[in-house]
């Protein structure tokens, strides 16, 4: 009986033991307040990455790229991310971005309209220094199957600053006799970054009829999404990669050694060929302005 | 404790069922209430770490890219708008910091709290850190989770949930868990008290039905009637089945029942077949069902074996009794002793003997009964039995205030199963066989006495005759004078006197011829007394006659009749000497089939030893010149010869030594004798005749 009565207690004990078991409570006093404003730390050198992409895929892109060019020319240089294309060229043209790598139309517009500088250009993964936009749609929509059933369509694009995503698109239909006016919609994905992204899912959820991204962007999804199921209806003509330039005003000592540190990645090298191919560039080589005629030649074609 | 255990001792059986049922249910049911609560609790504490994990990985997620871009509207409105998510709002603040630990945007409206900082840390590489905060206001769980892009840290996520709500959420749980748990032990408890009463209705039912066998009811039912009976069960028709009909016992208790399947003899032999039994299946109940069936079983064999006991008391009673009537009817004595001799039983005729009380008897011995030489010799005498274990039979002769009496004693010891268990102990009354043995011997005594007088008077007679024949051809002879003549008449004289004895011998032995007449007693009688009343009055000895006049004659010898009488007064005047009576009786017994004549004398008497003596030839108490002793013997011879008998009883007895009140003289313890004489025929009739007092 007396065992029992034990036994009893000790289960008793035991439940009551085990119904607090969380720590003490850590004392801390929330009556000290401060109004706390970020510090802002203007970097010597900013660097940004035309927001085609999401901010973390062009974190990811250039993370190694930008330590690299910090640790080789001793500059401290930080990535920033702009909001759309348009803040790209404004912040460029307003000395926010020192170093920009954006692409040929933008470049061809900053060169032209606010004195930028281009001094590098990048050789594509696929060894070609070119570079051309993709039209999509859905495959199952068996309205469009060539590039004339676009007319009178919904058409996404990327930004009206893009180069594969809009700005070639729009020289192919025009050169196939589809002007802006054929179709029913000209929209542009919505911002910031993703904006590749967003196209591509825009025709693949049926949102807009007709789609335009760059060359390889299609595989930035292929994990998210059946890309089987995307059409690609044409590809346009190949322009000028994308390219590094110097906002006007920048120290062209600095520009230079910039310029040679990125020259001097070597494809060769273990290192080096891991940071190219992060930032999804086969090589960097120089560049002049009269690489980027045919983009201009473009612009001017599209009126644009 | 004591007390309390003392007071669980007096409660009911159905109380203590309850009340441990209840303590049983109470206890489960908070330990159970208290588990599931303290389980449910860690669950929602759970939970709610989870969710605010969940919101912080999310948070840390959802910020990446608003701190790469320095969006501080977006990361203030992510901060924000979190906090007011949900009904409940029990998210407390939501803020950022930079990789550097500085902050980029929180929710806090009135500037924001800089100790916050210093507590929770994150590693890189862990995926979140939960820290329980007390701010004095009130509790939080603190969620801080790394916001990481690749393998760079790109700053902190810290989100507080409230522990208030986690508290309500855990109050409600409680309210709910207590709720449960009393509903579910209040039904606990109703199913118990309903178990309970189930249970100890059918106690209570076996212990009244105890209660009843107790008072001595025997005719009690536990068990309730069956909703099938075995005969319905099987559909047999078979009314001459012991348990066909029988509605109160369950088949299997009945012996001797006909199906097939059933066992021989009685339950719990036949038990072994019931068990595969289709109406053992459907009918067995549970253990207190048997118990109540096995009670009531019980009993009914109870009630029976008391039944068939009383019967065999009553039996017993009846034989015991039988056989005490019998023993203390009977006129032996009987006593059993065991095997240390003492009383067990005996019987009236013991007691009697005794003279004591059978409780003053049984359970005692010889040395607490008797007189301590006979007691010592009846032990030595009772061992020798028991050791021996031979019986004993002997005859004893007492004398006690009745006189003489003999017993036939026989003890046999019991032996039973090789073993001595008492000893049995008889004594029968023989006196009077012995007397009559007595009498057998004496008289055949005096028929060999008779025939040896007879033979040797017989033998004698002749030559006395021849002695007197030649005396007196002598006197013829010889001169009256002469001096042989004198001495040839005294030789005549004496020879004359040895004939006179040689007459009586003969006479004693039948050796005389008889002349038998009818005659009166009475008359005989009278010419004695008459011729001997004067000469008996000179020594003053008077004669009271008191005759019977209803006697009839007989047949008889007058002259030797007369003998009789002047022989019986002779005898009675020479006891009395002088001064004294004698009474002369004739009395006609009531079957008037013989008649008495007594001669009673208030004379000396004689002695108890010489009474068996006085009818043998020559006994005589008288001086030597007095008598020859045959008066008596010739009386008994002459009697012997009428069929009749004579005896005596000395002293008289009482009823005898009255002599009317004319007796004027002192009377001795005297001498009565009675002779009785048929009144036909020439043998006394068998029956006794009741004047005749016995001899003591």
């Amino acid at each position: 009986m007396r065992r029992i009565l034990s036994l009893l207690c000790f289960a008793l004990v035991l439940v009551f033991l085990g119904c607090d078991d969380r720590p003490a409570p850590l004392k801390v006093d929330l009556s000290l307040r401060e109004e706390i404003s970020p510090e802002v730390r203007q970097p010597v050198i900013t660097y940004a990455y035309l927001p085609q992409f999401s901010h973390t895929v062009s974190f990811e892109r250039h993370q190694a790229l930008i330590r690299y060019l910090a640790a080789t020319t001793g500059l401290d240089i930080r990535q920033v991310f702009t909001e759309n294309f348009h803040d790209h060229i404004q912040m460029l043209a307003h000395g926010k971005i020192d170093i920009s790598y954006a692409n040929p139309f933008v470049h061809a517009l900053a060169t032209e309209r606010h004195g930028a500088r281009v001094f590098a250009k990048i050789i594509e993964l696929t060894g070609e220094a070119a570079f051309g936009g993709l039209i999509i749609s859905r495959r199952d929509n068996d309205e469009i199957t060539t590039l004339a059933d676009c007319r009178g369509k919904r058409w996404i694009a990327v930004d009206q600053f893009s180069a594969g995503g809009y700005l070639f698109g729009l020289g192919h239909f025009i050169d196939h006799g589809i002007t802006p006016a054929d179709f029913a919609e000209i929209a542009f994905a919505p911002g910031p970054g993703g904006k590749q992204e967003s196209v591509i899912l825009g025709v693949y959820f049926g949102h807009y009829d007709v789609g335009t991204v760059r060359e390889g962007a299609l595989e930035l999804l292929a994990d998210k999404i059946d890309l089987s199921r995307i059409r690609v209806l044409a590809r346009t003509p190949r322009y000028p990669g994308w390219s590094y330039a110097a906002r006007p005003g920048l120290d062209d000592e600095v520009v230079e050694r910039i310029r040679q540190a990125l020259l001097a990645l070597d494809r060769e090298d273990p290192e080096d060929r891991l940071i190219l191919e992060q930032a999804a560039m086969g090589r960097i080589i120089a560049a002049s302005p009269a690489d980027f005629l045919p983009v201009r030649d473009l612009v001017r074609r599209t009126g644009l | 404790m004591r007390i309390l255990l003392r007071f669980l001792t007096h409660l009911s059986f159905r109380a203590k069922i309850s009340l441990g049922l209840a303590v049983i249910i109470i206890v489960f049911g908070l330990l159970l209430g208290s588990m599931s609560y303290v389980i449910s609790s860690r669950t929602v504490l759970d939970e709610t770490i989870k969710r605010g994990q969940i919101l912080a990985i999310n948070l840390s997620a959802r910020s990446v890219e608003s701190i790469l871009a320095m969006n501080f509207l977006r990361l203030t409105v992510l901060a924000t708008e979190i906090t007011q998510l949900g009904e409940e709002a029990d998210i407390s603040y939501a803020f950022f910091l930079d990789r550097d630990g500085q902050v980029l945007a929180h929710s806090f409206r009135t500037g924001f709290p800089v100790a916050l900082l210093q507590v929770n840390p994150v590693e890189d590489d862990q995926p979140y850190a939960v820290r329980f905060l007390d701010t004095g206001e009130e509790r939080l769980y603190d969620f801080a989770a790394p916001v990481m892009l690749g393998q760079t840290r790109l700053g902190t996520v810290r989100v507080a949930l409230s522990y208030s709500s986690v508290k309500a959420s855990l109050d409600r749980l409680m309210r709910i868990s207590i709720t449960m748990t009393l509903g579910a032990t209040l039904l606990a408890l109703i199913g118990g008290g309903l178990f309970a009463r189930t249970v100890t209705r059918r106690i209570n039912a076996l212990r009244t039905s105890v209660g009843n066998m107790v008072k001595g009811n025997l005719d009690v039912r536990v068990s309730g009637n069956l909703d099938r009976n075995c005969w319905e069960i099987k559909d047999c028709h078979q009314d001459n089945c012991p348990a066909y009909g029988d509605r109160q016992r369950r088949c299997w208790y009945v012996a001797g029942t006909l199906c097939p399947g059933c066992g021989a003899g009685e339950f719990p032999d036949k038990m072994a077949n019931c068990l595969d039994c289709p109406v053992y299946r459907h009918s067995v109940g549970d253990e207190i069902q048997s118990l109540a069936e096995s009670f009531d079983y019980m009993a009914w064999r109870l009630k029976n074996h008391i039944d068939e006991l009383s019967r065999s008391e009553k039996r017993l009673s009846r034989q015991k009794q039988l056989l005490k009537t019998i023993l203390d009817v009977t006129p032996d004595m009987v006593a059993l002793q065991d095997e240390k001799l003492v009383y067990l039983a005996v019987n009236k005729a013991f007691c009697r003997h005794l003279g004591r009380e059978e409780d003053e008897v049984v359970g005692h011995t010889d040395f607490d009964i008797l007189n301590p030489e006979q007691a010592d010799r009846n032990f030595h005498e009772d061992r020798q039995i028991l050791l021996t274990r031979t019986p004993l039979s002997k005859e004893i002769m007492t004398r006690g205030g009745e006189g003489k009496k003999w017993h036939h004693v026989v003890k046999v010891p019991v032996i039973e199963n090789q073993r001595i268990i008492g000893l049995l102990s008889t004594a029968r009354d023989i006196t009077v066989v012995k007397q009559y043995q007595e009498k057998l011997i004496h008289s055949q005594k005096m028929e060999d006495l008779g025939r040896l007088a007879g033979g040797v008077a017989h033998e004698i007679n002749t030559p006395l005759s021849i002695i007197l024949g030649y005396a007196q051809l002598l006197l013829k002879d010889l001169p009256p004078n002469d001096q042989v003549a004198q001495d040839v008449a005294i030789i005549e004289k004496q020879t004359q006197a040895c004939r006179k004895i040689v007459a009586d011998l003969l006479s004693f032995s039948r050796g005389t011829d008889q002349a038998r007449e009818k005659l009166d007693v009475n008359h005989s009688i009278r010419e004695v007394v008459d011729l001997v009343e004067q000469i008996f009055r000179q020594n003053r000895i008077v004669i009271l006659s008191n005759l019977d006049e209803q006697i009839p004659p007989i047949f008889g010898d007058r002259e030797r009749l007369r003998q009789v009488w002047i022989n019986l007064l002779n005898n009675a005047a020479d006891a009395i000497g002088t001064d004294g009576c004698i009474a002369v009786k004739t009395k006609l017994c009531p079957h008037r089939r013989r008649l008495v004549v007594s001669v009673a004398d208030t004379g000396t008497g004689v002695a108890e030893e010489d009474l068996d003596k006085v009818f043998e030839p020559f006994f005589t108490t008288k001086a030597v010149d007095k008598g020859t002793g045959l008066g008596l013997s010739v009386t008994f011879g002459i009697i012997k010869d009428h069929g009749g008998r004579i005896t005596v009883l000395s002293p008289v007895p009482s009823e005898y030594q009255d002599f009317a009140g004319e007796c004027e003289y002192e009377p001795g313890p005297g001498t009565v004798f009675f002779v009785e004489l048929p009144l036909e025929g020439e043998i006394l009739p068998d029956d006794e005749c009741i004047e005749i007092p016995k001899k003591g």
